[in-house]
């Protein structure tokens, strides 16, 4: 059994940016889509824990690993959006770009169209069929029905305020003309237009969260910044909370309010930026910060963490980064520390800061302090 | 041991190839335990392995019949005796063949079509796939135009005119499934060695003073040999079904011992409710292609999860 | 490169394979002994036999009889027959439209059985519903035609006492008029529902028989591309959305899945071509499967050429329609992505 994500707790607060960084494989894809209850069961399974979601407006906390699948459905793209590292894969090829935005507005707002489409009421016993059609789930045979002359005003008029509606959410990321690029597909449009497209999508029903997987990392590098400019400003007039999910230390310090670090399925420290940066207090963190290429450096010589990141079947209880960490004394091999306060705002999983009278544990083998102290 | 020898200053090992070969065919060997652990792959094994048994003591089953064991013997004092009856466990046909005799003879005609059917078809395969990969430039376009027209029959249609044209005789049928069946390894074989040509490391070898029989020996054969045996392996199968399904037309010898043959005897009498001959010596030649058909899928699962759509 | 380059490209193969199917096809007739061989009796002496083959042109030159022979499949000249005693261009049509009948609905319940069936198991990978599909789809690619054409008639006739065999109940066949020669449309067209459910009856065995091998190819197709396709990343971002499960394949992985599938539509139209030879046979149908069985155990050369000829045509069509729909429909596999 390979834990991929192991215990790990974050809270994001309304309108906050939480950065979450780590390296490849940490597990911070497989931590955002199981917010989203995304990981496919079977081969996965949720071994426990909890996501506890608080919508803004409804003020009832929900625990989305627990909640019947309809009602998930109706928070994820509604209340919680997502977007993904590499647009060209994570829009669908086959339809165009209407018809991909349409889905949201149709899943999530059929009825505020309804009432600006001005369909009151059909002829008796319809209004299962024109709900259907506004949720875009007609079948064949209802979407011929929809042809004739009764419904196809009101279908018209249902087009027309799904049209406006896509056409305002992909303007609103600034994309140029895009009565335009709504009818092209995906295909047709570049990297960049494209994560417009999918943050376009994420924030069509002014979501309480947004979990953003690396959203810039497939991207051209001068793109970049723009997207995240975007996402940054988008945020604001949202006042939505962000997930902001990298490997790149130096834009998640550019994004985020908060940092939570990810080390082989596990959070070794959560802190402010500011903290985090100023004062690491994780050896890891140390070690990634230093890996980070300065302008001062010397060209050529670019740092790097000795050894690999361990195999995650069945992990033995240790710090997972005993083996790669220059302090580590023999506990860090046999016991695993806990995420704890260590100072405000600022926790992290290391038994260099544990008292070791309070972990019952000899002096002799706790890792040794002064490495770090000279550092 | 590696011999190693000197050549312009640069030490290799001079039988490195051969090395190559062999561990290859240790991870083939490899492969096929690790392919068995697959429930219905095991099932295509076992019953490979009964049919192939069965071919093999044949003669100590059934007494074979004289001159030619592969001849039906025709008891004409039991014609159409249904299935259970003494001496007859599977019944007779409307000439008085032992279907049971049919059955475990045909075994034997089965193997031997598709061995060498397949052998056949290797060889040739393999030696224009090489031609057109190593030749390149006209040869292979040429080349590889024949194959596509042979890919625009459909296989049995081709094989039924080339046995139609030939006269209606086993060896014909084997002929007529050799033309057909090569394609395929043509294919493999010239993909991989536009492949391994496309690789630098064979320029270097060139440079260094390699033949093109070393970069076949070396590069292209080990490579080449797991798709082939997959192909191998459902050919098998597929000889079989086809072959049957021309003498069960009428191209085999009346009489032969050969599933297609029996039930092409048992076909009139199926609405006189004679119904065995047909259903027995047809559920062989579909036992047949499965058994070949599901261990030459699990070996591809195993060798490559990804073809599995080719 | 562009979606009409690509399909002009494709044209352009066409006329190519087609030369070269010819070529394959005359060689073919000239390998076994004089293609005449069925008109010439015991007691002709070498004379006569000579004159025989002067007139048919077998004196000149293989090309040239070959260019001959090609004149004449391009003016519609495709010899005589020796089974039906009459020229091939004069009773081809008859027969092919039976055999077209038969492969179309074949082909149909192949497709609609194979795609459905592949999308059920890849949607339920390692569940019974997908074991059942491996079944079906194993076991319908192993099958002898023959043997499962046979097993059918055993069970429905024996069984249940039914099996129209044949084309139609002749009686009904003589109440209609034919103007297509597809005994559906006949019956629909004369709004004679009678022969309609007669001639579907009769269709019934035989185009099941021939769709089995077929369903079973493109419903393993489906399955796998299905559950290539549900791995992608634009299947969670459609759940992302708040999708229900059965949009999210219907729409979102199915439409891409049916793209590899189709160029596997095409392929088994072989398959099913093939399958005529023996579905004719054991059904009796008037097609050119039976045609072409009857020639093949009499030496008939000229309806061998012909059968092959036709069947390699409609086979290359059939696949070049494919692949042109499938450059259309999926943008990707030109745009070189």
């Amino acid at each position: 059994m390979v834990h991929a994500v192991d215990g790990v707790t974050l809270d994001i607060h309304e309108g906050e940016t939480l950065g979450l960084v780590g390296e490849t494989g940490s597990g911070k894809s497989v931590t955002a889509k199981s917010l989203l209850r995304l990981v496919p069961t079977p081969p996965g399974v949720y071994a426990g824990g909890e996501v506890s979601f608080r919508p803004r407006n409804s003020g009832e906390a929900v625990d989305l690993l627990r909640i019947p699948d309809q009602q998930l459905r109706g928070i994820r793209g509604n209340r919680i959006a997502m977007i993904f590292q590499d647009p060209a894969k994570a829009l669908n090829p086959a339809l165009s770009v209407k018809q991909q935005l349409a889905e949201v507005f149709a899943e999530h707002r059929s009825s505020e169209l309804f009432r600006d489409a001005k369909i009151v009421a059909g002829p008796p016993g319809t209004r299962p069929l024109l709900r259907r059609a506004a949720h875009r789930h007609s079948t064949f045979f209802e979407r011929r029905l929809l042809d004739l002359p009764p419904f196809r005003a009101m279908e018209k008029r249902l087009e027309r305020e799904l049209d406006e509606r896509i056409a305002s959410a992909l303007s609103a990321t600034r994309i140029p003309n895009p009565a335009k690029v709504m009818n092209s597909y995906p295909h047709e449009l570049s990297g960049g237009m494209k994560q417009r497209v999918m943050i376009a999508q994420a924030l069509a029903c002014d979501p309480d969260l947004l979990i953003a997987d690396e959203p810039t990392t497939a991207l051209d590098v001068t793109i970049q910044a723009r997207i995240l400019d975007l996402i940054q400003d988008l945020q604001e007039q949202h006042h939505a909370a962000v997930l902001y999910i990298s490997h790149d230390l130096s834009l998640v310090k550019r994004i985020s309010d908060r940092v939570s670090v990810m080390y082989a399925g596990k959070l070794v420290e959560t802190a402010t930026t500011q903290q985090l940066f100023d004062d690491p207090l994780h050896p890891y963190t140390r070690a990634l910060l230093a890996a980070v290429p300065t302008a001062e450096q010397a060209r050529g010589e670019l740092a790097a963490i000795e050894g690999t990141v361990p195999e995650l079947v069945d992990p033995e209880p240790s710090c997972r980064f005993h083996s790669r960490c220059p302090h580590a004394g023999p506990i860090c091999a046999a016991r695993e520390p806990q995420l704890l306060t260590r100072k405000q705002q600022h926790r992290a999983a290391c038994f260099l800061y544990d008292d070791p009278q309070d972990l019952g544990c000899p002096v002799d083998l706790m890792p040794q302090s002064q490495v770090s102290e000279t550092q | 041991m590696a011999r190693t020898a000197e050549v312009g200053g640069v030490i290799r090992p001079v039988d490195g190839r051969l090395r190559a070969l062999a561990t290859r065919t240790r991870r083939l060997s490899e492969i096929a335990r690790e392919s068995l652990r697959n429930p219905t792959t095991l099932i295509g094994g076992v019953i490979v392995v009964l049919f192939l048994l069965m071919a093999l003591f044949a003669p100590l089953l059934i007494e074979p019949n004289t001159p030619n064991a592969y001849q039906m013997p025709r008891d004409f004092s039991s014609v159409n005796v249904p299935p259970g009856t003494d001496g007859h466990v599977l019944g007779t046909t409307p000439t008085g063949g032992d279907v049971l005799y049919g059955i475990v003879w045909g075994a034997r005609t089965s193997l031997r079509l598709s061995i060498i059917v397949v052998a056949i078809t290797v060889v040739i395969g393999v030696a224009v796939g090489s031609f057109a990969g190593f030749l390149g430039g006209k040869w292979d376009e040429v080349l590889m135009r024949l194959v596509d027209v042979f890919l625009s029959v459909p296989e049995l249609i081709f094989a039924l005119a080339i046995a139609a044209v030939l006269g209606p005789a086993f060896g014909n049928i084997i002929l007529a499934l050799a033309v057909v069946f090569w394609v395929k390894y043509a294919r493999i074989i010239r993909g991989q060695i536009i492949h391994v040509k496309q690789n630098e490391y064979v320029d270097a070898a060139r440079v260094m003073g390699d033949k093109r029989w070393r970069i076949f020996l070396k590069d292209v054969l080990p490579n080449s040999i797991t798709p082939v045996v997959v192909q191998a392996t459902v050919d098998m199968g597929h000889v079989v079904l086809i072959g049957a399904t021309l003498s069960f037309i009428g191209l085999a010898e009346a009489g032969l011992a050969e599933w297609g043959n029996l039930v092409s005897e048992g076909q009139s009498g199926i609405i006189a409710g004679r119904w065995w001959v047909a259903t027995f010596a047809g559920a062989m030649v579909f036992l047949w292609s499965l058994a070949f058909n599901l261990l030459g899928d699990g070996l591809r699962d195993v060798l490559d999860p990804k073809s599995e759509r080719r | 490169m562009q979606v009409r380059e690509y399909i002009a490209r494709r044209l352009l193969t066409l006329p190519i394979l087609m030369l070269g199917v010819s070529i394959l096809v005359f060689g073919l007739s000239r390998v076994g002994g004089s293609p005449i061989g069925i008109y010439i009796e015991h007691e002709m002496t070498p004379a006569e036999v000579a004159k025989i083959e002067e007139r048919y042109g077998l004196d000149e030159s293989l090309p040239q009889q070959y260019i001959a022979w090609l004149g004449g499949v391009v003016r519609g000249d495709l010899g005589w027959s020796g089974v039906s005693a009459a020229p091939v261009s004069s009773i081809i049509l008859p027969k092919l439209m039976a055999t077209m009948e038969l492969a179309m609905l074949a082909a149909l319940i192949a497709v609609v059985l194979g795609v459905s069936m592949g999308t059920f198991g890849g949607a339920r990978k390692n569940k019974l519903g997908d074991h059942l599909t491996r079944v079906v789809a194993i076991s319908g690619a192993s099958i002898p035609i023959f043997w499962f054409g046979l097993l059918l008639l055993i069970v429905f006739y024996l069984g249940f006492g039914w099996a129209p065999l044949g084309r139609a109940d002749p009686s009904i066949y003589a109440r209609i008029g034919h103007p297509t020669g597809l005994y559906t449309v006949d019956s629909l067209l004369n709004l004679d529902f009678g022969a309609f459910t007669d001639a579907l009856w009769h269709l019934a065995l035989p185009a099941i028989t021939m769709g089995y091998g077929s369903t079973a190819i493109i419903a393993r197709m489906m399955r796998s591309s299905l559950v290539e396709e549900l791995g992608e990343d634009y299947v969670d971002a459609a759940r992302a959305k708040g999708l229900p499960e059965r949009l999210v394949i219907r729409r979102h992985a199915r439409r891409n899945a049916l793209m590899p599938t189709m160029t596997v539509i095409g392929l088994s139209w072989g398959f099913l071509l093939q399958g005529t030879v023996v579905v004719e046979l054991i059904f009796n149908w008037p097609g050119l499967g039976r045609w072409m069985t009857d020639a093949v155990l009499q030496g008939d050369q000229a309806t061998i050429m012909s059968y092959v000829l036709i069947t390699s045509i409609i086979f290359l069509a059939v696949n070049l329609v494919v692949d042109v729909a499938y450059a259309y429909l999926d943008r990707r596999v030109v745009l070189g992505d």
